[in-house]
């Protein structure tokens, strides 16, 4: 029952919004419902395997679900990070980014001129700021401290990788903004998907298919954009997949007016593996070790920060 | 870390989160007049993956004839897609106004819709190849006095023909994507096998954007099209019986839009099988069924 008070303290206290009394009321039932929910694993019709296997990734298979949590708050911290500073100017509070947080390189506001983009934006942004926010809380003093990132070198570097010329700014205007995001929303899918099959923990797993239905909310929304734009900024968006898929496994779908969803054949999004995602976000293709560049020019923070292979 | 510790944190964290919807309610006045009522029940303790397989089947099955009418004109048989459940048994009647293919007129849409159509005939595909022989067969669905129904619920007048405009369409598509994702949301938890929670989580994500993409649209239709969403989730919210809920239609909350169904920790929410069936039965009794349903779905769900 004193476990039960302190959650219930801690919820007052760091509640951010007002609630009802029925709201409150209807929330200390669903608490409980948690907190029995944590003692009783032994469920016939849910039974989690202990040793999970998981073929995509035979070669780590020690991981714990703090270090694969990590591994997604990294990413989340680039996402807010990029959102963020394109709607406000401004990166996360010393608060949200940890003690000793690595720093950040470029973003700014973005000049947007459509208030439905703007508000497009802004939402996402709120999004991605909510998924740190989420996913520190749970780790509680586990959680890694935002990693150095990098928005300026970054990009000119996937843009020259990606053929699309020697510099690109995804702050320049609201055009270039939503290529921008495109450069990581589709990404998160497939991250988080792979990472699901490595959480051992079904309340862990329901927390990350939120997160992970968000994102893909994120790219539908994106790449549907994209395809209302001018031409040249669908063919930035293709050249990036492309990059993307070399680095990281293939699992992209050409974006057009008739293929929306990236997914495969059987219409199932993809997955990749911690291993693709760190070869994507390094913006380093050759297979091997790599343990930083591109968007984290000092790699994660984590266990998981370097490619095996 | 522990996981025990990780998952006290996340139900502090859950505890904290409070619904957009309240944010953004339009449908107050529609709910208060509401023509269904919902129906509470208690779902079956033990179910296996095959029962999980054939609910998201028994979803499938409704958004691909949807699709593949507002596209074609046609039904998934007579486009050649098997209705059939696994054991042959023959799949059930589609209700629908005759020649109900949507006169599109913007080809974005259309293109767009048409890859709708084609993901959810794969995914009827999909799961009746995973299941084999122990698949369901269609059950008897019901597209024209379902929607009307709805409308009547949500406060959108007596009838409703989602086939008849592309605006009447998105909405259409938009009643059912959204319960899409917190179906397979909700059912990725009852999954015991790897192998299928990683499909399941892959379908999910392919309804999700599906669900973006026509909330979208819809948020660019404009105000009236985007307050007829909200009033549609606030009849999903109340159908579902859940409390408190995060359904949210399409708009503008404090300069941010609202494209995504989600809530304030900036997650989507699972819906239970329980909850899907008050809505997709517009709050018909379990096992009895009604509106998408008339006669229930067919497995052990239902």
């Amino acid at each position: 029952m004193s476990k039960l008070e302190e959650i219930l303290e801690k919820r007052r206290v760091s509640r951010r919004r007002f609630l009802n009394v029925a709201g409150t009321s209807a929330g200390a039932v669903a608490v409980m419902t948690l907190v029995e929910g944590c003692s009783d694993s032994g469920s016939t019709t849910t039974t989690t395997p202990t040793t999970p296997t998981t073929p995509t990734t035979p070669t780590t298979p020690t991981l714990t679900d703090a270090d694969v949590l990590n591994f997604a708050l990294n990413l989340e911290y680039l996402e807010a990070e990029f959102y963020l500073r394109a709607v406000t100017g401004s990166g996360l509070s010393s608060t949200d980014a940890g003690s000793g947080a690595g720093a950040v390189t470029g973003g700014t506001q973005v000049g947007f001129k459509t208030p439905a983009i703007q508000q497009y934006a802004q939402e996402i942004a709120n999004d991605e700021l909510a998924h740190v926010r989420f996913l520190r809380k749970a780790l509680g003093s586990a959680a890694v401290n935002r990693p150095s990132i990098d928005l300026t070198n970054s990009f000119n570097a996937a843009a020259m990788a990606a053929g699309i010329g020697a510099t690109f700014n995804p702050f320049a205007d609201e055009n270039s903004f939503i290529v921008g995001a495109f450069v990581f929303e589709d990404v998160g899918v497939t991250a988080y998907h792979g990472a699901a099959g490595l959480l051992t923990d079904k309340k862990n797993l329901a927390a990350a298919a939120g997160i992970l239905a968000t994102e893909a909310y994120h790219a539908g929304e994106i790449r549907t954009l994209l395809t209302q734009l001018d031409v040249p900024h669908i063919t930035y968006a293709n050249q990036i997949s492309a990059l993307r898929g070399k680095a990281g496994g293939g699992a992209e779908t050409t974006l057009s007016a008739s293929s929306i969803v990236a997914a495969d054949t059987s219409s199932i999004s993809y997955s990749r593996t911690t291993d693709q995602v760190l070869h994507i976000v390094y913006l380093n293709p050759t297979a091997g070790v790599v343990k930083s560049g591109g968007f984290f020019p000092n790699g994660l923070n984590g266990t998981i920060t370097a490619s095996a292979s | 870390m522990s996981h025990e510790e990780i998952n006290q944190n996340i139900a502090s964290i859950e505890e904290n989160r409070s619904s957009r919807r309240s944010a953004i309610l339009m449908g107050g006045a529609a709910l208060a007049g509401l023509a269904l009522g919902r129906t509470a029940f208690a779902q079956s303790a033990t179910v296996t993956d095959a029962d999980i397989l054939n609910f998201a089947l028994n979803l499938e099955y409704l958004e691909a004839q949807f699709y593949t009418i507002a596209t074609t004109g046609m039904t998934l048989d007579q486009a050649g897609i098997a209705t059939k459940g696994g054991d042959g048994t023959a799949g059930g009647a589609v209700t629908v106004k005759p020649n109900a293919k949507v006169a599109f007129t913007t080809p974005l849409l259309q293109k767009f819709a048409a890859e709708v159509a084609m993901d959810e005939q794969n995914h009827v595909k999909f799961l009746q190849s995973q299941l084999a022989t122990a698949a369901v067969a269609q059950p008897p669905i019901d597209l024209m006095n379902s929607f009307n129904a709805l409308a009547q619920a949500a406060g959108l007048g007596p009838s409703f023909d989602p086939f008849a405009s592309e605006t009447n369409f998105l909405l259409g598509a938009y009643i059912f994507e959204d319960v899409g994702v917190t179906a397979y949301q909700g059912a990725a938890g009852l999954i015991s096998n790897k192998t299928y929670l990683d499909k399941a989580i892959g379908i999910h994500n392919v309804e999700a954007y599906h669900a973006a993409s026509i909330r979208t649209r819809i948020f660019q239709a404009g105000s009236a099209v985007q307050i007829a969403s909200q009033m549609i989730a606030a009849a999903r919210a109340h159908l579902s019986g859940a409390t408190p809920n995060d359904d949210i239609g399409v708009g503008v909350i404090s300069g941010a839009a609202t494209i995504v169904d989600n809530d304030d920790n900036g997650m989507t929410f699972a819906r239970s099988t329980s909850q899907v069936l008050n809505i997709v039965y517009g709050g018909g009794p379990a096992g009895t069924g009604g509106a998408f349903y008339p006669k229930a779905m067919n497995g052990n769900i239902k």
